[in-house]
């Protein structure tokens, strides 16, 4: 633990730990076979236990009148049938999640289709776990298939492991898509395959080229996958290949120097990339590095390379399926010293680059910046244990806080009292340490949405108990001071327009731990906090509406609110008679005691004029 | 004569190594009639127990992919690690070996309890998983508790490996890994085998064991067409587990590695022991850190260039058997390396200013094959071992913090206003109260720090069997658990998680008692002393329904007797019999007549309340 950060340079070991797998070359040899067998399409096969998709690498985009390349939708509006549910949650100040209009459309209309639905129901039932796999356009329906298994697999608790494949694939989407899977801990679960000087995964950072070269493209491509003896009946003039070699090399170069200040561009990597050469691979995930380097490779290549490096994934991949035969060779004889160095030049070299000075040293910088970035989360995460140890005490005043208004001679309860409080140092006090027990919990819901905390940071005991705890403890006050401050009136009430983030954040955490299956005790006594921290927005609620209902006389407006209250009354009681209340609910003076009175005060003096009036409570006998 | 330095003030004779190895293969000449050969010379210091190999796919892999199952802990109860309360793995066929034909084997029994010589036990191949396993028990069984005797010693000559990383673990924490040398002839392919899953090698593996049989009658000495795929095979796994564990090792954060090992099937088995490599061209290099020893494994066995894969796959083989005459080469000029300090390992093979110091490794590391990526390796290991130690300087510098004084004072005050800690905490009435609250709360986060490091084994493997850590756990246990408790029924979380004991036990406390149970040789369970007040809470819970005393007798019963027992023993604080305990509280209003008959009546401060 504590500040020392590992002193190696690891992208090119995690690089031969794929290789040294299956997965590379089998995915890629099903690539192949639907590239050539089944165009425009897909197929699956079974391995061991693995299930296998690959989509083909030949795929016609939208409507070929209309250049609709680099069009982008806001996925949740073309999601009718919610297949990427987990991809909707927005997050204020964030653009919202856009995915490649064309690709989508494909996507959507093969997972339609009764062959798609079949097979991969057949694969589901038969795998422990399924690799999607594509090459090309291939790649990027692969992605959007495998963001919608894993949303799907979320949405029913799912075992099913699901890792995408790509080789040499356009990007699917913005930036906003790529925050979104790492903050679903999916980042882990793509792997892209680009080659060296492959101008295909590049291309959607420079707005439309030409569109005729563009096609001419795609067609010299498609026909060679097909059969490479085709290519030669569309070979593409010279000046148009140096053409788009330029605008793309030209465009990438201003977003790379952007870095992640500005992010200029409309698609964003995803995932993590694995860059090979003839002389091996590494693999890097961070997003900014992934994009520079995309652009320093490129520029080791030519207008010829980069139209034909698409081509050859076949050979990359054998050959870096074989290293692990032999021993490396290093050429160079000035090795260096340290050992972060060291692997430093194995990486350059793997790239093909070591002995180009002017590529090799930027390329340096961005694996010193990709492996900061992924140190972070391991030392943000014992960084803030010690804090959380220093906040405590913070909450444990609050606890106190609560006992001594439980038992006070006002017999309010914490919450009216907090709500209530006059300008005395106990209250300031209370109110002083609610906001920094906030400002540290939105702090951890930050790091965690840059991807800063571990990924199995939400599922770690530690933390999803004591959110809960937290929750549980100091949500009420900030319900009360909601109230208190009259933000109800200016912008809604709590529970729709008030609630912080942080809370539906730490509710999914408690929903979504680890529990065993007999959790059904019955309690003996009152909770000690309020099993639903919500309770009180709820009283403020139900205490509007029976303000309402003496002034309203149109009477399709009270049935509405009767129902509330007769709802209300019923969800408040289930949880007094399952003692899931604390003490301070049931308080003489309490909020909810008092509206409990009204209640069955305004119930009584209604029966006395309106004969009727069972009829609204549903037949509930009325003392 | 000579002998091999395998260890800071560790030698060992060479002649007695010779010896073994040959002792090793005798044993499986005779092997059908007997499962070991005992060898007592006159004159020497010890006696020799040989072990045969077995030469079937059967007696290699059985159900799991790699052939693993879970130790049998009756036989071993120390290989496991003590605070997590995981068990070791091992090979299902070699401990059902040992097992059947050693353990439950009377003679064998009687002959290593009276001996009262050094006894060494040996096995070449699958022989050595044997012994290996046989020296284990016998550290179990009758060293532990004869600290006087002198200590066993096991000599593997191309063994499997036998165990997974919580079985190296168990052996490091007792101390007892610098008891196993293993040989390892560089290309001999039976260490590596178990990297590589059953299925991979499943059309190969028969006919090679043919050949590898001593027993066999092969028709020429030419290895079979096989050797080539099996060598790939084995090799491609054991780069595959190598490059996983160094992606580990170097502090790989990307989180498709994960993802990754869902998707491939990785060997458990990992290194034990001191590994003593024989280059080919005798020399030694010797190295005791398990990881850097996988790592080794993987490199030392691939390839310098594509051209001689048929010739080193022949030879992968053809060293199984080649341990006798490499030995006596190699102690005849004694050339041997031992590898510490691994984090400062030059990386560069050339360079020409290099101390001679630095030549020499370089010289054997060379022999050995090492690339470059793999001195990183080792690097890598080395610094993990130092990071390790890192951890557990920095945790003894919170000793001081740990120390408690706060909580002790704490209890005292209590005392002496008339109600026990646990009572006064649980009701929280005074600032002191609160400020131990705030105590108990830092002490946790401690702790847990610890236990999180515990998990991911970032602290020395010795660490659970240091004396002043049990200590010191056990106190705190003691001392801070109540509160826990008190604080637990204070919330009442009972009714959310279902009782104490069983469900809101935090592992900071379920750890330090199986330190001390461990330490003392104690059944699991039996230092349950700190649950003493969640014990009384429980019962104090179900007493009070509707259903009265009877049912729930047996259970005060056992109460009263543990409660007995621990006051004698001192282990449980008086407080418990303060006038107005919850303890005291609950007693007084059992029935009369149990009272009387009680066990505990008579203790001081129950005399005042019996009638």
């Amino acid at each position: 633990m504590g500040t020392e950060t590992s002193s190696f340079e690891t992208s090119e070991m995690l690089a031969t730990f794929l290789a040294s797998t299956p997965l590379l070359s089998e995915s890629w040899r099903l690539c192949n076979i639907s590239n050539t067998s089944t165009p425009r399409g897909f197929l699956a096969e079974q391995i061991g236990d693995v299930g296998y998709i690959a989509f083909s690498g030949i795929q016609t985009v939208g409507n070929s009148e209309e250049p609709s390349c680099r069009n982008l939708v806001p996925l949740m509006e073309s999601d009718g049938n919610a297949l990427f549910i987990a991809l909707h949650r927005l997050n204020e100040g964030e653009e919202p999640v856009m995915v490649h209009a064309g690709l989508l459309q494909l996507f959507l209309s093969m997972h339609s289709s009764t062959s798609f639905q079949n097979q991969m129901l057949a694969l589901k039932e038969k795998s422990k776990s399924i690799v999607i796999t594509g090459h090309s356009l291939g790649g990027t329906i692969a992605t959007l298939c495998t963001l919608w298994l894993l949303s799907y697999f979320q949405s029913i608790s799912s075992p099913l492991q699901v890792l995408c494949i790509t080789f040499g694939s356009p990007m699917l989407g913005n930036e906003s898509l790529s925050k979104a899977v790492l903050r679903e801990r999916w980042g882990g679960n793509f792997c892209n395959v680009v080659s060296k000087h492959d101008i295909m995964p590049r291309m959607l950072f420079a707005p439309q080229a030409s569109f005729t070269q563009l096609h001419f493209l795609l067609q010299y491509w498609h026909l060679s996958m097909n059969c490479p003896r085709f290519g030669m009946l569309a070979q593409l003039h010279d000046e148009d290949k140096a053409e788009i070699f330029r605008l793309v090399l030209c465009h990438l170069e201003v977003i790379a120097q952007a870095g992640e200040e500005v992010a200029k561009s409309l698609f964003w990597p995803l995932g993590s990339y694995l860059f090979c050469s003839e002389e091996g691979a590494i693999c890097v995930d961070n997003a900014v590095s992934v994009i520079k380097m995309m652009h320093l490779l490129l520029m080791t290549g030519c207008p010829y390379s980069c139209v034909e490096d698409h081509l050859k994934y076949g050979d990359y991949v054998e050959k870096v399926s074989l290293q692990y035969l032999n021993q490396e060779s290093f050429m160079q004889a000035d090795i260096p010293e340290s050992s972060y160095e060291s692997g430093v030049a194995i990486s350059l070299q793997s790239l093909g680059i070591y002995s180009q000075e002017t590529v090799a040293r930027p390329v340096k910088d961005c694996l010193k910046t990709a492996r900061r970035m992924g140190l972070r989360p391991n030392l943000n995460a014992a960084k803030l244990a010690v804090s959380l140890a220093k906040i405590n005490p913070y909450r444990a005043q609050i606890e106190w806080y609560k006992a001594s208004c439980d038992e006070s001679d006002d017999h309010m309860g914490y919450y009216d009292c907090f709500k209530l409080r006059d300008n005395s140092k106990k209250g300031a006090k209370v109110n002083m340490n609610r906001h920094k027990l906030a400002s540290f919990w939105n702090n951890v819901i930050k790091m965690l949405d840059n991807n800063e905390l571990p990924y199995d940071f939400n599922r770690r005991a530690k933390w999803v108990n004591t959110s809960q705890f937290y929750k549980l403890l100091v949500e009420p006050l900030d319900i009360a001071e909601y109230y208190r401050t009259g933000m109800h009136r200016d912008k809604g009430h709590y529970l729709k327009h008030g609630r912080e983030r942080r809370y539906e954040i730490f509710d999914r955490w408690w929903r979504e731990r680890k529990v065993s299956v007999d959790e059904n005790n019955k309690r003996s006594k009152l909770a000690s906090l309020t099993q639903d921290s919500c309770f009180w927005a709820r009283v403020e609620e139900a205490r509007e509406w029976l303000d309402n209902i003496r002034s309203e006389s149109d009477p399709r407006k009270l049935a509405f609110l009767w129902e509330n209250i007769n709802a209300f009354e019923k969800y408040a009681r289930k949880l007094v008679d399952n003692m899931e209340v604390s003490r301070d609910v049931l308080l003489k003076n309490s909020s909810y005691n008092l509206w409990v009175e009204e209640w069955s005060k305004l119930k009584s003096q209604l029966k006395k004029f309106s004969p009727q009036f069972p009829d609204y409570v549903n037949g509930e006998v009325v003392p | 004569m000579a002998s091999l330095k395998v260890g800071e003030n560790r030698e060992i004779n060479t002649d007695l190594i010779q010896k073994a190895y040959s002792l090793a293969v005798k044993a499986h000449n005779k092997s059908s009639q007997k499962s070991y050969i005992l060898e007592k010379t006159g004159g020497s210091s010890y006696v020799i127990f040989s072990f045969p190999g077995y030469w079937s796919e059967n007696d290699w892999y059985d159900g799991e992919p790699f052939g693993e199952t879970k130790i049998n802990l009756d036989l071993f109860p120390s290989l496991r690690s003590i605070g997590i309360d995981e068990h070791a793995k091992v090979n299902k066929v070699f401990l059902q070996r040992f097992v059947d034909k050693i353990s439950r084997n009377q003679d064998f029994r009687k002959e290593a309890k009276n001996e009262k010589k050094q006894i060494v036990f040996t096995g070449h191949s699958t022989g050595g998983s044997v012994s290996t396993l046989a020296t284990i028990w016998f550290l179990e069984k009758y060293w532990r508790s004869d600290a006087s005797a002198t200590s066993p010693l096991c000599l593997t000559f191309g063994c499997p490996l036998t165990g997974n990383h919580i079985f190296s673990h168990a052996l490091r924490r007792e101390q007892w890994a610098p008891y196993f040398i293993h040989f390892v002839m560089r290309y001999d392919i039976v260490p590596r085998i178990l990297l590589a899953p059953i299925s991979s090698i499943k059309h190969e593996f028969q006919p090679i064991l043919q050949f590898l049989n001593p027993k066999s009658t092969r028709a020429s000495t030419n290895t079979p067409p096989e050797a080539s795929n099996f060598y790939t095979n084995v090799m491609k796994n054991a780069s595959s587990m190598a490059s996983h564990a160094a992606c580990s090792l170097m502090g790989n954060t990307n989180l498709l590695l994960e993802t990754m090992t869902n998707f491939t099937t990785l060997s458990p088995y990992k290194p034990f022991g001191t590994f003593v490599f024989c280059t080919g061209n005798r020399k030694l290099v010797i190295l005791s850190n398990p990881d850097a020893i996988l790592q080794l494994l993987s490199y030392s066995f691939q390839l310098d260039n594509e051209a001689e894969c048929l010739d080193v796959a022949q030879r992968s083989l053809q060293q199984h058997f080649s341990y006798g005459n490499e030995l006596k080469d190699c102690f005849n000029k004694l050339d041997a390396l031992l590898l510490e300090s691994l984090e400062k390992l030059p990386l560069s093979a050339d360079s020409t200013t290099a101390s001679s110091d630095i030549t020499t490794i370089n010289a054997a590391l060379k022999d050995l094959g090492l690339s470059i990526r793999a001195r990183l390796c080792l690097c890598a290991a080395g610094e993990l071992e130092k990071r390790k130690i890192g951890n557990k300087n920095s945790i003894d510098l919170k000793k001081a913090d740990i120390a408690m004084k706060y909580l002790e004072d704490y209890k005292l005050s209590c005392g002496r206003q008339g109600l026990g800690c646990y009572d006064a905490f649980k009701i929280q009435k005074s600032t002191e109260d609160f400020e131990a609250n705030v105590k108990r709360l830092e002490l946790a986060g401690i702790w847990d720090e610890i236990i999180e490091m515990l998990k991911r084994y970032d602290l020395p493997d010795a660490f659970e069997g240091e004396k002043k850590w049990i200590d010191l756990g056990t106190k705190y246990r003691r001392l801070v658990e109540p509160l826990d408790i008190a604080n637990f029924y204070r919330h009442l979380k009972n009714d959310v998680t279902g009782p104490y004991t069983e469900k809101g036990r935090p592992n900071r406390y379920k750890c330090t008692q199986r330190w001390l149970e461990h330490a003392q040789r104690m059944p699991a369970g039996s230092c349950g002393e700190s649950c003493f007040w969640a014990d009384v809470e429980e019962l104090r819970i179900k007493n009070s329904s509707k259903e009265g005393f009877a049912p729930f007798k047996d259970k005060v019963l056992q109460l009263e007797e543990q409660a007995k027992k621990w006051i004698n023993d001192k282990v449980l604080d008086k407080d418990v019999l303060m006038e107005n305990s919850t303890f005291m509280v609950w007693w007084k209003k059992q029935p009369e007549t149990h009272k009387l008959a009680s066990c505990i009546k008579d203790i001081e401060g129950f005399k005042i309340t019996s009638v």
